[in-house]
């Protein structure tokens, strides 16, 4: 996987959550796909061990973002109903490790969100750290870490604002 | 003249604080006037006399275990440090320079043995004395200035009760352990959970909601609202249990539905105490969803079958007024900030008994992300319920909640069967089958305010 073709792939997954695409979305993780958002434990250091420390999300296995997915389409959610509106942009993409069948990247991120019901706009900005790999012959999630900078949470944040 | 100072002498808040609560216990009527969640000279009477006119709670002593550990807060708008001085003994302390005003302390937490204010480096110990006016013999300061003290101002108050600490920012309130009471009994069980105490799960999380704070003091205490706000997580725990699945996150609400007509008798109820602290409880059966089931044998032994079962239970216990302590799905500890009438800021950690298994602790972390985080599957969802109150109360104007009356006719004086077991006697009870949702702890919470409210503006009227 080049540099492009990289950003390519983080672009659509981008896309695929503005474009509420929630399938789409999820077919680019593997099964057993970490997704991980550490929470801060001080000004400048996050954890790093989500077994013993906190984190804002941490899942092992595509199954758990399915049932994220499940709570936001079903309804009855009030935080989900109406859904808020999201812009992704990434950028600085950067390949920062290179394995026969994976590549990791870098990137930053910004998400524009517009609540509908309050009529206010914030913006979420972070860093993202993904592992692509190779399995059969797709390439998939296998982890997604999403460093969050601004980290108090504007009432609700969920997985499609990351 | 005379005409003008009685108009001044009686102050708009004080006529407001009883127009707020239409409380007539004899014809069973509780009603809270909307204005309490909107108005903007309401919201600085109580900023000033609830939050910087009493007891609040500032965090725990676990916090900052060795010396020269410190921690920052706030006390209503008033930023504070707690530290732990060079002989283990704990202070709290104004961050505030008494040169100029600058915030001493900058972070969240930390160790240090000397404090140099970033301004104009005058510097504290961690005893908050001051150990350095820069440039002090070259001052030519007039000796005025030698009699005052230079030092950190300590906080007019400031207690722990087993490891939990609280401070006031005036000096004329009762001792702590009198503002506790009884409810002390319920911090004291917490502690239990493991013979060596509690701990916090590194990494704190904090959230903003467009609301009062009283919106997020309530919602703790609200057992009526669970299954309507969350239905979607409570969706998913039935997909998980179609499903089952090593990688899916336990929560003790898994099998057991407490709220189900089936569930038949008492499950669980409320507890109101001297001072504005609540609890309501749901009996819940020890089950491999608790992080805590690998001890419930070491528990029983060690605390005996009354304290052990309540261990397992539902807790949410609310300390008046900013402290919340909910335990079900995992345990968390709340801190609520209020910001502006239509803002709240509540900061929340995880904590655990020390020395649990590392499996238990995975799974208490997991359990708890996934339903008390602000990006986890049910506090978002509280919070989009606050915003919707606020939204509705936004003129103030229309007409009184009603939403204060379930339990009135079920409310009994002191303790019963269940608060026995903990050696605790409240200043009143509700038992409540599945759905019998008590609302009268919530008059708990509005008379400790008013209380402190009319304390505060007679405070201000003799200054
Ligand atoms: S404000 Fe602290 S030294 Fe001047
Ligand atoms: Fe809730």
């Amino acid at each position: 996987m080049t540099r492009d073709e990289a950003a390519e792939f983080l672009y659509r997954e981008a896309l695929h959550l503005d474009r509420r695409e929630w399938d789409q979305w999820l077919a680019l993780y593997a099964e057993d796909a970490v997704f991980w958002i550490p929470a801060w434990k001080s000004e400048t250091e996050q954890t790093s061990d989500p077994d013993r420390e906190m984190s804002l999300i941490y899942y092992e296995g595509r199954r758990n973002l399915e049932d994220r997915v499940f709570r936001i389409k079903s309804g009855q959610s009030p935080a989900s109903t109406p859904l808020p509106r999201t812009v992704h942009a990434v950028t600085n993409v950067l390949i920062t490790a290179r394995e026969p069948h994976a590549v990791e990247t870098s990137a930053s991120w910004t998400v524009h969100r517009y609540d509908t019901r309050r009529k206010d706009a914030h913006v979420f900005f972070g860093l993202y750290e993904h592992r692509i790999e190779r399995r059969d012959s797709e390439w998939l999630i296998a982890r997604k870490k999403v460093l969050l900078m601004n980290d108090i949470v504007p009432s609700v944040l969920d997985v499609y604002a990351f | 003249m005379n005409e003008m100072r009685t108009i001044e002498t009686i102050s708009p808040i004080d006529s407001m604080i009883d127009a707020m609560i239409d409380d007539r216990p004899a014809d069973g009527v509780f009603r809270l006037d909307r204005r309490m969640f909107t108005d903007p000279e309401l919201f600085e009477a109580e900023r000033r006399h609830v939050f910087e006119g009493g007891w609040v709670f500032l965090g725990l002593a676990c916090e900052i275990p060795e010396a020269h550990d410190y921690f920052t807060r706030q006390i209503g708008r008033h930023p504070i440090v707690v530290m732990r001085d060079g002989s283990g003994s704990l202070g709290g302390f104004i961050n505030s320079c008494p040169h100029k005003g600058s915030r001493v302390c900058q972070l969240a937490h930390g160790n240090s043995r000397l404090h140099v204010c970033p301004y104009h480096s005058w510097t504290f110990d961690s005893a908050g004395k001051n150990r350095g006016v820069k440039w002090k013999a070259a001052g030519a300061h007039a000796p005025a200035f030698d009699e005052l003290s230079h030092d950190l101002r300590r906080l007019p108050a400031f207690a722990e009760h087993n490891g939990f600490l609280f401070g006031s920012l005036v000096g004329d309130v009762p001792p702590l352990s009198e503002h506790l009471g009884e409810a002390a009994k319920l911090l004291d069980l917490i502690t239990e959970e493991s013979p060596d105490g509690i701990e916090l799960v590194p990494g704190s999380v904090a959230f903003t909601y467009h609301g009062n704070w009283k919106l997020q003091l309530e919602n703790a205490s609200d057992a009526y609202h669970f299954t309507s706000t969350h239905p979607s997580y409570l969706k998913v725990l039935e997909l998980r249990a179609e499903r089952p699945d090593d990688a899916t996150p336990r929560s003790v609400w898994e099998s057991d539905q407490p709220w189900s007509e089936e569930a038949a008798g008492v499950q669980g109820g409320s507890y109101s105490f001297d001072h504005g602290h609540v609890l309501n409880w749901g009996l819940i059966p020890a089950s491999p969803a608790h992080p805590m089931y690998d001890r419930v044998e070491a528990l029983g032994e060690r605390l005996g079958p009354g304290k052990r079962d309540w261990i397992f239970n539902m807790r949410n216990l609310t300390v008046f007024p900013n402290m919340q302590i909910v335990e079900s799905a995992a345990s968390q500890l709340r801190i609520i900030r209020p910001i502006a009438p239509d803002m709240t800021e509540v900061t929340t950690w995880c904590f655990a008994p020390r020395g649990e298994s590392a499996a238990a602790r995975r799974q208490r972390i997991r359990s708890y992300e996934d339903f008390f985080n602000p990006t986890g599957m049910a506090t978002p969802d509280d919070a989009a319920c606050y915003e919707n109150c606020q939204a509705g109360h936004a003129s103030g104007l229309v007409g009184p909640l009603q939403g204060y009356s379930r339990g009135i006719a079920a409310t009994k004086l002191g303790g019963n069967v269940f608060s026995d077991k903990l050696g605790m006697t409240p200043a009143a009870n509700v038992l409540a089958d599945s759905q019998l949702c008590d609302e009268t702890l919530y008059h708990n919470y509005y008379r400790a305010w008013r209380t402190r409210m009319r304390a505060g503006v007679a405070r201000e009227a003799l200054a």
